[in-house]
């Protein structure tokens, strides 16, 4: 009875319903876009991190991570990798030889972290054989190849195929150099990860620092599903408890974080536009309850009790909020859908967002549980806009209210 | 005069409805106002971190240098020089620098960083490093040890006494090594300064074999306002083999990056006040059709539609004044207590900020135009919003108005 009455009496005045839902609409469409755009924006840092920097899971020898020696080896790696590749779910195991040290160019020098892999085992483990902007992966030259990013090179300005060296202390202490020629120049959406990371064939690096044959000091895997990382983790504790084994989390605990507080943030947001709509929806209901003081004042007087009229007040309230959520959340929802696949391009902004990680290539990721919530946030919000006009609506003395005219 | 003090006396015949409608305005200056107000407190901690830390305001080099970073597109630093700096009123320090990459070892530790030579009290004046020393001591003229950054000396785990050693790459290929003490330790507030090593200048020149020569000029000024006439004047007085370069210019990441986050914020406030101004025409609306009859009668009895128009005009603007005044009052406290006692984040949130190359520091900004472009925006907005009771006088049928 009620549902329908209140929702009649919603259109007896079209353009004023028409404002306050359109109000209502937009915000909640603009938050919900907004929000999946962070979203999606977050997930791709998120999900390049994982596939270009760090994996799922990395092994160290103990206190590597913490004093950087490069006598923190381990040695029995190969027996170690090929293990874990009979793991179900490991779609990658990659080992790498890791040194901080310099490298230059003929005409300047710059600091970076020299990763000494297997091309084939890296290729599954990380992506950056498909970032490659110039050259081939480890191919197309004799000997010694290097892949460097884009923004390294600049820095060192050289182009394919120019030689660089790389100055590092040995095994024993000693100061050597190799000379690498540049096969292949990448770029990801980090520029400083392009700028600071370089990677060579394992054996010429091993060779070059005289370490002893298998050893590496890490080892990092990539797993085929993202729900699988905790267990696998734990299987390859089993398998060598001396080591020190990480998930990506554990490794760069700020990604995660950065994921939870934008979700926090955009909460606070759509919280924020709910409030500034808060206000327009007590306006326009106490202007409703205005208009209809003399059929208030009738429905008390023929004997409707308080608790149906504010229980009207509140329905008619909710229902008009509601209105404009539906369509706002509806419209909102498929806006995003639509840059799920299609990238929003922010390569106006290319190189700033690259020097904090991130993509100018934006897709949205929409989420239902957000979707859910931001509904329940405009019910919420619609009950409390109507507790005001609703208690106004029981002030009114019902002989005054008639006597209007 | 006299219509805006009807309209005024017409704001407050309803006062809730008046009351509300601030409200919401006032709820939203706040918003923005804050908003806005962390966002240039955070570009200026950004701005700080690398003009006032580090690069200067202006910098002058060989004008190889920039395009070929390498220590053979150096100079020397001549009196002619020195004086035409001088000459331009608007520089209020400078300081001379050497910077190159060398790789950086303790005993099994190696890394590579960038070496800074400087002037130890020149470079004082200009970037306040000695501010940062944590241990140790600063250095001297003529010192022959150096500075290490803190994230640096935790890596290659050295402290003040210990010695660094240094190989690299000097003057003309000419090969470079030495041990140096470490004097002392320095711990930016900038996570990429964090990792540097400073040296004496001369001691740096004879390290690198580069005798007398330099690769930059700092040039610092009183604030950013004289970039643009110092920039001119040293154009016009220092030309080649030199090159000029601003901070924007040898920065433009962070400049591009300002400019996302500016327009990321620019949309949320544009969203905000889109609600806002419905809730204005909401107002506006309730007000029309509440004093239709009272309106109808006016213009029956002879009073020009303009002038009720023009009153009704007054009273939105008044309504959205209202709300813009005690939204500043406001959010002034609020600003200004975060203003003196910024936010220092902690734990991951900072670890996060780091990671971006961003000090972990929430600032907050008073500049006149975090506050007076809240108030334009607003006054923009029920400029449009006031057409609407204007549009209605003037359609309005006295015959049904008057029915009303």
């Amino acid at each position: 009875m009620i549902l329908s009455i209140s929702w009649r009496n919603i259109w007896r005045n079209k353009t004023r319903s028409f404002v306050v839902i359109t109000a209502v609409a937009l915000g909640i469409c603009a938050g919900v876009f907004s929000t999946a755009f962070m979203k999606g924006m977050m997930d791709q840092r998120t999900q390049s991190a994982i596939s270009t920097e760090i994996s799922h899971i990395q092994i160290h020898r103990q206190n590597y991570r913490q004093e950087n020696s490069l006598q923190l080896y381990m040695n029995e790696s190969m027996a170690v990798v090929e293990q874990i590749k009979k793991i179900n779910h490991v779609k990658g195991v990659s080992q790498r030889i890791i040194i901080q040290s310099m490298i230059a160019s003929a005409e300047t020098s710059s600091g970076v972290k020299i990763a000494g892999i297997y091309p084939e085992n890296e290729k599954m483990v990380t992506n950056l054989s498909t970032k490659l902007v110039e050259g081939k992966y480890f191919k197309g030259v004799p000997k010694n190849p290097v892949v460097i990013g884009q923004k390294l090179a600049d820095k060192l300005n050289v182009k394919l195929h120019s030689k660089i060296v790389i100055t590092l202390q040995d095994m024993d202490n000693n100061i050597t150099a190799g000379a690498y020629r540049i096969a292949g120049i990448f770029k990801t959406s980090n520029s400083n990860f392009d700028e600071m990371n370089v990677f060579v064939r394992y054996d010429d690096l091993s060779r070059l620092l005289a370490l002893p044959e298998g050893a590496s000091h890490e080892i990092a895997i990539f797993v085929d599903d993202n729900e699988m990382v905790d267990t696998i983790q734990s299987r390859i504790k089993e398998l060598i408890p001396d080591y020190e084994i990480l998930n990506w989390k554990e490794i760069s605990p700020e990604l995660s974080y950065l994921t939870e507080i934008m979700d926090m943030y955009m909460y606070i947001f759509i919280i924020i536009i709910l409030l500034a709509l808060l206000f327009g929806i007590i306006n326009t209901m106490l202007m409703v309850i205005l208009e209809r003081r003399k059929e208030i004042g009738m429905l008390m007087a023929v004997g409707m009790n308080k608790i149906k009229v504010f229980t009207l007040i509140l329905v008619e309230t909710v229902q008009l909020s509601l209105v404009g959520g539906v369509v706002g959340v509806f419209t909102g929802g498929l806006i995003s859908k639509y840059f799920e696949t299609h990238a929003i391009n922010m390569s106006m902004f290319a190189e700033g967002l690259s020097k904090i990680g991130w993509d100018s290539m934006v897709y949205c990721s929409v989420e239902i549980d957000m979707i859910f919530n931001v509904t329940i946030m405009v019910i919420i919000a619609g009950i409390i806009a109507s507790v005001y006009p609703a208690y106004k609506a029981l002030k009114y003395d019902p002989a005054e209210a008639l006597r209007m005219e | 005069m006299s219509n805006l003090k009807i309209a005024w006396r017409n704001l407050w015949r309803n006062k809730r409805r008046t009351m509300i409608t601030s409200a919401s305005i006032f709820f939203g200056v706040i918003f923005a106002t804050i908003m806005s107000s962390m966002q240039e407190g955070s570009y200026s901690t950004m701005v700080d971190n690398i003009v006032k830390f580090y690069s200067g305001y202006i910098q002058v080099f060989n004008e190889d240098y920039w395009d070929k970073k390498t220590i053979n597109n150096t100079y020397e630093i001549t009196d002619s020089l020195i004086k035409k700096i001088e000459d331009v009123e608007e520089i209020t320090h400078y300081a001379p620098r050497l910077e190159s990459f060398a790789l950086a070892s303790s005993s099994d530790i190696t890394k590579g960083t960038l070496v800074i030579g400087i002037d130890p009290e020149k470079e004082d004046q200009v970037t306040g490093v000695s501010k940062w020393l944590t241990k140790g001591s600063y250095l001297k003229p003529g010192d022959q040890g150096v500075l290490l950054a803190s994230d640096l000396a935790q890596y290659l785990q050295l402290d003040v006494n210990d010695t660094l050693i240094l190989i690299g790459q000097g003057f003309h290929g000419i090969s470079a090594a030495g041990i140096f003490p470490v004097r002392g330790i320095l711990e930016f507030s900038s996570p990429e300064l964090n990792k540097v090593i400073y040296m004496e200048l001369s001691s740096c020149q004879e390290f690198y074999s580069a005798y007398n020569l330099v690769t930059s000029l700092v040039i610092m000024l009183k604030d950013h306002y004289d970039i643009p006439i110092a920039l001119k004047k040293m154009k016009e007085s220092i030309q080649s083999p030199y090159d000029i370069m601003t901070w924007a210019e040898m920065q433009p990441e962070i400049v591009q990056l300002i400019g996302s986050d500016r327009a990321g914020g620019v949309i949320l406030k544009i969203i905000l006040y889109m609600i806002i101004g419905f809730g204005i025409f909401g107002t506006v609306m309730m007000m029309i059709q509440e004093r239709r009859r009272e309106m109808g009668v006016m213009v029956a009895i002879g009073m020009k539609r303009i002038k009720l128009g023009n009153i009704l005009f007054i009273e939105t603007i008044l309504i959205g004044f209202l709300g813009v005044f005690i939204g500043i009052l406001g959010s002034i406290p609020i600003i200004g207590y975060y203003f003196n006692n910024p936010i220092r984040l902690t734990g991951e949130a900072a670890k996060a900020m780091i990671d971006m190359g961003i000090e972990p520091l929430m600032t907050f900004s008073w500049m006149p135009s975090v506050f007076y472009n809240q108030a334009l925006t607003i006054f923009i907005l029920t400029l449009f919003m006031g057409l609407y009771p204007v549009y209605k006088t003037m359609k309005l049928r006295i015959d049904q108005a008057l029915r009303a």
